[in-house]
């Protein structure tokens, strides 16, 4: 299982997919947290929460942007065909489905501290260029870094989920970004009751940040983490059955 | 135009040393099908195969395309269930195997590989996987004569490199029976020359090789035996010293394909 773990993490290192997929996440949280920070009324965006409200989008790209690379560490291997050598020296998927995630995960948890702290350097520019003090404490940060690296693990074993699940790359990346950016936020803006539970309101809870109205009725951070790791495993387990079971093309 | 070889150091034979591993008892065959069926829907891709092939032995696996012989391969390989019926290497399910990269080694196709990683790299993630050293990878490497191009990314290789690349994979483990799905594609004259080499020593060494080929002229002098797969079933099974003289295999290749496809 060592084995496979270590071919797992030169995998990943050894493409430049990943630092592309990083680099376009931190364009993306440059982008949008300045948008925010520009458009709003001062007298919006001097409010903690909505300070925190902003803080939040570097909790949803961090966990898309996890997510996408677990995925794609599975579907990128059917897409080249990399998959049968990787299954034939191991043909044990499960093994190769665990390494996978375990492998994504380390790297999520990097995915998911860059995205906090970025999207926290912006809005605290931002604001300082706009003359608006900052409300929040050292302890909000404190949250958001370590609850945005946890949550970014957990998604990145989803993702390999998904993506054991799937297999293709376009499915899989357009499934994700969906549900994520669109589907969730839907739901949590009009079934608030359940959406809480859901994974996106879970790694808000943990960070204690996300960009919707939600903000204000989150579960405890303690249940989003329980659920989120629920979320994951359910999603791992899911995908290494299914890829155990079906034929390689 | 790259020159599809220009990253070879020299056109001379690398030494070879092919231990003798003598991997199965002699009378227990490599690889071993009986009555193995795979359907896809109402498709019979396979039907009711059954050959077995004994160590120290070449054989050319030969069909039309869509005959069954990429599919058999997968199912021998573990990439695919089989509908009905059995494949066994070395007595067992490939799936079920110890340690399967040290005890066979398979090229499906050429575009197995990320056109973004390095051919060395690609190497190393799959000894790593394997438990063997990157010594092994620099050695399988210069066997097959892309030690210079290693550190390039897979997308800069021509499709003759892209198979010597496969190749060196298929031998990271030094394994005792080698499955290779049209390995001569895209070798020059010297790297098939080379091929051929090597093969014929592999199986003097007591191991095995199983062949797809479409040139049956370079099956021919390569190979000790053909089973010849027409719609999914074995139409024929011969020795090539029983063949007549050259050109019979096309012969007979030609006459059973194409009776049984009408």
């Amino acid at each position: 299982m060592t084995a496979q773990l270590r071919s797992e993490l030169l995998k990943l290192r050894s493409t430049r997919t990943n630092l592309a997929l990083l680099a376009w996440m931190v364009g993306l949280v440059v982008l949008v947290v300045a948008l925010h920070v520009l458009s709003f009324g001062a007298g919006t965006l001097s409010r903690d929460s909505n300070q925190m409200k902003i803080l939040g989008l570097g909790t949803s790209i961090g966990a898309l942007f996890a997510a996408l690379l677990g995925a794609m560490s599975v579907t990128g291997e059917f897409r080249t065909g990399t998959i049968r050598p990787t299954f034939l020296v191991t043909p044990r998927r499960t093994r190769v489905v665990a390494a996978k995630a375990i492998a994504s995960m380390l790297v999520g948890v990097g995915v998911g501290l860059v995205a906090e702290a970025l999207t926290a350097g912006a809005e605290a520019a931002g604001l300082a260029a706009r003359g608006i003090p900052i409300e929040l404490g050292s302890g909000d940060y404190a949250q958001l870094l370590a609850g945005g690296a946890l949550a970014g693990a957990f998604f990145a074993a989803i993702g390999v989920g998904v993506g054991a699940l799937v297999r293709n790359q376009v499915a899989a990346v357009v499934g994700l970004c969906v549900w994520l950016l669109f589907l969730e936020p839907l739901l949590l803006g009009d079934v608030p009751s359940a959406g809480k539970y859901a994974p996106e309101a879970s790694a808000g809870a943990i960070a204690g940040a996300i960009q919707s109205q939600i903000a204000d009725t989150l579960i405890a951070p303690a249940l989003g983490i329980v659920l989120l790791a629920a979320y994951a495993a359910l999603a791992g387990l899911a995908g290494a059955l299914l890829i155990t079971r079906r034929d390689v093309g | 135009m790259r020159d599809a070889d220009s990253d070879r150091t020299t056109v001379e034979q690398p030494l070879l040393e092919i231990e003798a591993r003598g991997g199965a008892a002699p009378s227990e065959p490599v690889l071993s099908v009986h009555d193995l069926t795979k359907r896809y829907g109402q498709v019979v891709a396979v039907d009711g195969l059954t050959f077995a092939l004994q160590p120290g032995t070449i054989t050319g696996f030969l069909g039309p395309n869509g005959a069954g012989k990429t599919t058999t391969l997968r199912l021998v390989l573990g990439l695919a269930e089989p509908t009905a019926g059995t494949a066994l290497v070395f007595g067992r399910p490939y799936r079920k195997l110890e340690d399967p990269s040290r005890r066979v080694g398979a090229v499906l196709e050429s575009g197995d590989f990320d056109p973004g990683r390095s051919g060395r790299n690609h190497l190393r993630a799959l000894a790593l996987a394997a438990e063997i050293s990157f010594d092994r990878v620099d050695e399988v490497l210069a066997l097959v004569e892309l030690s210079i191009a290693a550190d390039r990314p897979v997308r800069t290789y021509s499709l003759g490199m892209r198979q010597r690349l496969g190749l060196a994979g298929a031998l990271l483990g030094d394994p005792e029976l080698l499955v290779l799905d049209e390995p001569a594609n895209g070798l020059d004259p010297a790297g098939v020359h080379w091929l051929r080499g090597f093969l014929r020593q592999f199986a003097h060494a007591g191991r095995t090789v199983l062949i797809c080929s479409h040139v049956l002229a370079e099956v021919a002098q390569t190979v000790d035996s053909v089973l010849i797969l027409s719609r999914g079933r074995l139409v024929a099974e011969r020795r090539i010293d029983e063949l007549p003289a050259a050109g019979a295999l096309e012969a007979l290749y030609l006459e059973l394909t194409t009776t049984e496809a009408s």
